[in-house]
Order: structure tokens, then C-alpha cells, then sequence
């Protein structure tokens, strides 16, 4: 297990917005937010009942995955990917299929802006391509808890930048 | 269930690893069409992006004008998808704040007034439906082509617009 190490909490600051170091930096971060998801999607399953955590499965399947190909992009590019967190602290307590909604809720959104942050900082047409194609399947993914959730609206006109 | 303890002050909570990012970076990315000013760096737009944005002004505003039409032709649908019809008016909006100076080539069309006799209400609705997708596409499409806070709200409304997608099924 690793320690959470400051950096990978701490908005970066070099590298102009648009440049190779900017991205990579902004990929670190969409990095962290996908190794929590995937983390945090144990709760939500473990909060399910047996037979409805096929949707759970998918999720942290696609989260898996991500997390996967950021970590083989960073270092195809001589960076060392973050790691994930020893563990994680619940934003609120997960006692009932509502609540574990709610927390999928939170990991989608928590992507969701961290892709879209990528395509900020982004330098690279692929890597756009790759931020957009993952935040898209996000808010796909938010829809579909925020209305297990009893959220309204269960969708967003601009995910990932608020409003 | 109960989740596992974190040590205490070393844990980063679910909402501090995943949604620190939103704390830190939202201000910068909400920044997009708050101002007139050109940015510079990233978010420098070539006069070929100019056109290029007025052309993704006039896709969402073709949407805004179908879900009127849809609406007009099918109350149902009015009453069930009309928060989508408001985000859709949303996202307009913060494009034509991104894009200032950019202008639509053509009026949109205005909505029918009359209803559509004998429609379908499932097809209405699958027409919008599709062309919420096709305006997803393109919105997609067009954000690989800019960099900066552009790139990032055409990405945010392709999201945005997957999202209300799958409510029209």
C-alpha cells in the first residue's frame, strides 16, 4: 500500500496551461480521481444487495480500465504515475442502496471534472480524444445514479464545470 | 456496511482526492465566457477557430429550436423532458459567451406552432433523440480541434448532451 503523497493532492502550477507538462500534470490528477473511483465503487457494491451490482461491475470495470491506460501513457512518457491512497475517507456514511447511489454519484462527478480539466490543460489531440470519450461516458454513468440517488435533475448541462 | 476506518489524518477522504479537483480547477475552467477579453496562451483562438465556433453556436441552436418543435408537436414529451429543453438552452448560452464574436450564418428556424397531426410520440421523441446525439458528435468533434477552456466547455456540453441522451430513450 502506499502513502498519499502531497503532489498528488496539490493542483499543479507549472507549465502554461496547453503545454506537454501541463497535461501530463492534469493526466496525474485525472489519475488520482480514477484510483478513487475504482476504490470507491467497492463500497458501492458492497452496499448493494447480491444481484443488482451488475451496473457497479461495469463501472468499476471502465474505471479500472482508465486508471490502466493513464498509467501506461505517463509512462510511455518517463513519468511516474501516482499511486493509489493507502485508503480513502467516505464523504458521508454508505448504509443503504441510496447512499451508495449518492457515492457513485460523487466518484462520477469527481471524473468527470478531472477529464474536463484534461481537456484544459490537454496538449495533445489524442489525449482530448481520450478526455472527452471519458468524461462523456461519466456523466452517462451519473445519469444513471444520480436518478437511483432520487437526485434532480439527474442530468447536467455542462458536467465537470458546474451549472 | 460500514467502510474501512481511515488512519486518522492521513486519509484523503473520496471527496478530497476526487473532488479537490473541482475545488481547485473550477474556478479557472468557470472563467470560459466570463469575459471578453481574449485569453491568451491556450486559449487563443485562429480566425478558422472563429468560424469553427460559430458553427458549433448554430448546432446548439438548431437543438434549442428541435426540442420547441418536438414540444409543440408532443405535450407528453413537453412535460417529461422539459429541464432537458432548459440545458440545452444553457449550454447555448455559455457558447455564445465563449464565442463572442462569432456569429451564426443562418436564423434558426422557428418551431411549429401547429401540432403535428397524428405524430407519433414515440417517433418525436426519437428523432430528438437523435438529434441530441448528433449534436453530442459534433460538439465532441469540434473540441479536438481547440485547446484551453474551449475545448474544455465543448467537452463539457458533448457530456452534458450523452447524458440527457439516454433520458430520451
Amino acid at each position: 500500500m502506499t502513502t498519499p503523497s502531497t503532489s498528488t493532492t496539490t493542483a499543479p502550477t507549472s507549465g502554461e496551461a496547453g503545454s506537454v507538462r501541463a497535461e501530463q500534470d492534469a493526466l496525474q490528477l485525472a489519475l488520482a480521481a480514477e484510483h478513487a473511483a475504482v476504490w470507491g465503487y467497492g463500497t458501492v457494491g458492497a452496499a448493494l444487495a447480491e444481484g443488482t451490482r451488475a451496473e457497479v461491475v461495469l463501472a468499476q470495470q471502465a474505471h479500472r480500465d482508465l486508471r490502466d491506460r493513464v498509467a501506461e501513457l505517463l509512462r510511455a512518457a518517463g513519468v511516474d504515475p501516482v499511486a493509489s491512497s493507502a485508503a480513502y475517507a467516505l464523504p458521508f456514511p454508505v448504509l443503504s442502496a441510496v447512499d451508495a447511489a449518492a457515492l457513485a454519484v460523487t466518484l462520477e462527478d469527481g471524473t468527470t471534472v478531472a477529464w474536463v480539466y484534461v481537456l484544459d490543460q490537454a496538449a495533445a489531440r489524442d489525449t482530448r480524444e481520450l478526455a472527452v470519450t471519458s468524461a462523456s461516458a461519466a456523466e452517462v454513468r451519473a445519469v444513471s445514479w444520480r436518478a437511483q440517488a432520487g437526485q434532480t435533475p439527474v442530468t447536467s448541462a455542462t458536467p465537470g464545470l458546474g451549472g | 456496511m460500514s467502510a474501512p476506518a481511515p488512519p486518522p489524518g492521513e486519509a484523503p477522504a473520496v471527496t478530497r482526492r476526487a473532488l479537490l479537483v473541482a475545488g481547485v480547477l473550477l474556478p479557472g475552467l468557470l472563467a470560459v465566457g466570463c469575459s471578453t477579453d481574449e485569453p491568451a496562451g491556450a486559449d487563443a483562438v485562429t480566425p478558422a477557430q472563429v468560424d469553427q465556433l460559430a458553427g458549433q453556436l448554430a448546432v446548439q441552436e438548431q437543438l434549442v429550436t428541435a426540442f420547441a418543435t418536438a414540444f409543440a408537436a408532443s405535450a407528453e414529451l413537453a412535460a417529461a423532458a422539459s429541464v432537458l429543453a432548459t440545458q440545452a438552452g444553457e449550454q447555448l448560452e455559455r457558447l455564445r459567451q465563449a464565442a463572442p464574436t462569432a456569429t451564426t450564418s443562418a436564423a434558426p428556424a422557428a418551431p411549429s406552432s401547429a401540432p403535428a397531426v397524428a405524430a407519433d410520440p414515440a417517433a418525436i421523441r426519437a428523432t430528438l433523440r437523435a438529434q441530441v446525439a448528433a449534436a453530442a458528435t459534433s460538439h465532441a468533434t469540434a473540441c479536438l480541434d481547440f485547446t484551453g477552456a474551449r475545448a474544455a466547455l465543448l467537452g463539457s456540453i458533448a457530456a452534458g448532451l450523452r447524458g440527457q441522451d439516454g433520458q430520451l430513450a
